[in-house]
């Protein structure tokens, strides 16, 4: 009898907390749903109509103001048989994203790393191989043109110092994509920053038990910073092959006239789609083409995250 | 209760601020459709769009709408600048919107195309009440104003290419300084005399054909016809002439090297010194008012201007022009106010105030001829000026074939193949005007 009067309270009392939390939850989720809402309305009036809208309109001739007949798969036929820029633009896109890829991420874990030593004024040097990250468009180009500018630039001036005769980096077609990843290489302190607090975030303890074993600062590197940080690595190459693809802004501002010049070595398909749709108004191939890119990134991203479980490393993760 | 208060609490914030966004939007909206649709009073407000908003065009255009608005008790002209790069793509947006500006200033070249996309607005029954009008400009600037034999568009201002020299240079180096180059063989030799070379580096060119303008001018001065041919409607990119100027023009890239041409390319960019004002080139050939920046930066300097060489003599001087129209978008809610004042803009008094203040060429002829006299500029200015007018009649327009809207963007990485020495120039303008074949070829359908 006595065990019972002891149970019956406890019994309400958890059922009551029980009670308790899900109203709690459902509260919880309600001002969740609350605080995306902002996000929400705005992705559904502003993106989710003109996305539906660029999903009809890639299969219609729609120049805004005067055609807007179905065409059927039109635009994507016209696309595989008929455009031999769109080929060429994709080439072009391809090799910048194939090199500028792997060589920022590199880049930005190197620069990470060094820069996570305990040396004193380290901030200071953080600080300013963060800033070119800041710093950002335009400007940032035009201040590039000069830099890159074949025989009074700085670049070729210093190359000149070891002996070096600099390329035509923006007028020599087969230089021209490499001058952008050049370029591209000197902003990787966005990247850096991520890699930067994730190091911090390795735990000590490791590398004090790989010391114990007598691991070299290289096996450390490879063996415990590497695989530590992966989860960021993987996530800065997926985003930034995402923004590799959709390069525009730098051919644009960088070739002359903005028509990805020289002999069409800066064309990629971003600007070929900005061309069909802002140039000759031809609005229903260019939404056709934006589509076609989102195919191919998002073949690409599935592809990445398919293989990500073989090389990213969770913390605490079990691992067959 | 607390929490329930908390929840409203954030709610009502919510809605606050959406309705604030809504209102934002929507007194935007108004402020939009008040400026082009409602009367003032008794006057009809229009509202027209430029892309003058600079320091020296803004108080001209203003000035001579200011002009029209007190000549008159109907009309009130309303301008509004809005930036180079946002201009006519606001404007499609607007038409589409079916709220488009009174008048808006366009492009020459694409006139036809916004006709056959219904984004201009058909003057025919205008210019049949004022035939007169149409006689006022240069016929070639009016004939590329016309869709279908009827105008869309009346033009406003123009340029036209022309020869520049340093005469001090040329007597430097034993050339008469008053007599150019009347070939293009002539301007070849002339130019090597005029070339200062220190060590392998060039210190100053003679003259490189690339500079101000590209192979596409030359192809129209060799022959009067360049990329398209308008009466048969077709392309004629690799026609003789064109394969010869082409070569020509080669003929200096190997002369001098493809890093010379380039560094003097890329180290005279648009935004920084020109290269002939800078005394690094001899002889230049650029647009007619290029002549401002050697009258501004120049330093004094003694000049004398040309129309462009002929390839043989006799062959004529052909020229190359361009420039802007204004139109009535489709849809504008008062095409007879805007009509009004589209004729008061294209007049002599306007236009010779807009020639005069910005030593810019305009369409209408008179306007022209009285402006190369004009008090106000100098010597140099009228010697310029009256070189210009006089070029006018040999200065062609290439308005954008409706057939191949983007014919440039097949022809010109073929051109700079060429002259990087990937293909003769035979094979880049075959490949060109097959590529553009096949363009027209895919749009008929």
């Amino acid at each position: 009898m006595e065990r019972i009067v002891i149970n019956k309270p406890e019994i309400t009392k958890k059922y009551k907390k029980q009670k308790a939390s899900s109203s709690l939850q459902r509260k919880e989720g309600l001002q969740g749903y609350l605080f995306i809402a902002p996000w929400i309305i705005g992705f559904l009036f502003f993106m989710a109509g003109p996305l539906l809208f660029s999903l009809y309109g890639s299969f219609t001739n729609f120049n805004i103001t005067s055609k807007m007949d179905f065409i059927g798969l039109d635009n994507f036929k016209k696309m595989f048989t008929n455009d031999p820029i769109i080929w060429l633009s994709l080439k072009n896109t391809l090799y910048y994203v194939v090199i500028s890829v792997p060589l920022t991420t590199a880049g930005a874990v190197v620069l990470a790393v060094l820069l996570n030593q305990g040396i004193k004024g380290m901030r200071v040097f953080r600080t300013i191989f963060y800033l070119p990250a800041v710093l950002s468009g335009v400007g940032v180009y035009l201040l590039w043109m000069q830099l890159l500018s074949p025989s009074s630039g700085l670049v070729n001036t210093l190359l000149g110092f070891v002996g070096i005769d600099g390329p035509a980096w923006l007028t020599d077609p087969s230089w021209t994509k490499n001058a952008l990843i050049f370029m591209k290489m000197w902003s990787v302190g966005g990247g850096m920053l991520l890699y930067l607090a994730s190091l911090q975030g390795v735990s000590q303890s490791l590398y004090e038990a790989a010391e114990i074993d007598g691991a070299t600062s290289f096996r450390k590197f490879f063996h415990i910073t590497l695989p530590m940080i992966t989860p960021v690595i993987f996530f800065d190459l997926v985003t930034s092959t995402i923004g590799a693809f959709q390069i525009f802004q730098e051919a644009y501002v960088m070739s002359e006239s903005g028509d990805g010049g020289p002999a069409n070595s800066l064309v990629f398909f971003n600007l070929h789609m900005w061309n069909k749709a802002f140039e000759v108004f031809d609005m229903g191939y260019a939404m056709a083409m934006s589509w076609v890119l989102f195919i191919i990134i998002l073949v690409l991203t599935v592809f990445n995250l398919k293989i990500a479980p073989r090389w990213v490393h969770y913390e605490g993760e079990d691992r067959k | 209760m607390k929490t329930v208060r908390k929840t409203l609490v954030s709610l009502l914030i919510l809605a606050i601020s959406f309705s604030l966004i809504l209102a934002g939007c929507s007194s935007k909206e108004s402020g939009g459709s008040k400026s082009s649709g409602t009367k003032d009073g008794e006057k009809v407000v229009i509202d027209f769009w430029t892309f003058w908003g600079s320091e020296t065009r803004r108080p001209i255009i203003e000035k001579i709408i200011d002009d029209f608005n007190k000549s008159q008790d109907k009309i009130e002209v309303k301008h509004t600048y809005l930036p180079w790069g946002d201009v006519w793509t606001k404007n499609l947006a607007s038409i589409a919107a079916g709220n488009p500006a009174d008048l808006i200033i366009n492009d020459i070249n694409a006139v036809g195309h916004r006709a056959q996309n219904n984004q201009n607005t058909n003057l025919a029954k205008y210019i049949e009440q004022d035939p007169e009008v149409k006689d006022r400009f240069y016929p070639e600037l009016y004939n590329a104003s016309l869709y279908e034999g009827d105008p869309y568009a009346l033009p406003f201002n123009t340029d036209t290419r022309l020869m520049f020299w340093n005469k001090d240079m040329f007597e430097e180096a034993g050339l008469d300084p008053n007599t150019p180059p009347k070939t293009w063989a002539e301007l070849e030799e002339m130019g090597k005399k005029l070339d200062v070379k220190k060590g392998d580096k060039y210190e100053r060119i003679g003259y490189l054909p690339n500079q101000g303008i590209g192979a596409d001018v030359w192809m129209i001065n060799a022959d009067g016809k360049g990329y398209w041919d308008f009466d048969a409607k077709k392309a004629i990119i690799n026609d003789e002439s064109n394969v010869e100027a082409l070569t020509w023009m080669k003929n200096y890239y190997d002369y001098y090297g493809d890093k010379t041409i380039n560094s003097f390319k890329a180290e005279f960019g648009e935004q920084t010194a020109d290269p002939f004002v800078a005394g690094k080139l001899a002889i230049t050939t650029d647009n007619a008012n290029f002549f401002t920046k050697i009258r501004d930066y120049g330093d004094g300097m003694n000049f004398g201007v040309a129309p462009l060489p002929a390839m043989e003599e006799g062959n004529g001087n052909s020229s190359w022009g361009g420039g802007f129209v204004a139109e009535i978008p489709k849809g504008a809610k008062h095409p007879d106010e805007a009509w009004e004042f589209l004729k008061y803009l294209t007049d002599v008094q306007a236009q010779e105030y807009w020639a005069v203040k910005n030593f810019d060429i305009v369409a209408n002829k008179e306007a022209a001829e009285k402006a190369a006299g004009s008090a106000e500029f100098s010597e140099e200015g009228k010697m310029v000026y009256s070189e210009a007018t006089e070029n006018m009649k040999q200065t062609l327009l290439t308005p954008t074939p409706i057939e191949a809207p983007d014919y440039i963007n097949l022809i010109q990485p073929e051109i700079e193949s060429v002259l990087l020495g990937k293909k003769s120039p035979k094979e880049g303008l075959d490949a060109a005007q097959k590529a553009v074949e096949e363009l027209v070829k895919s749009n008929k359908k």
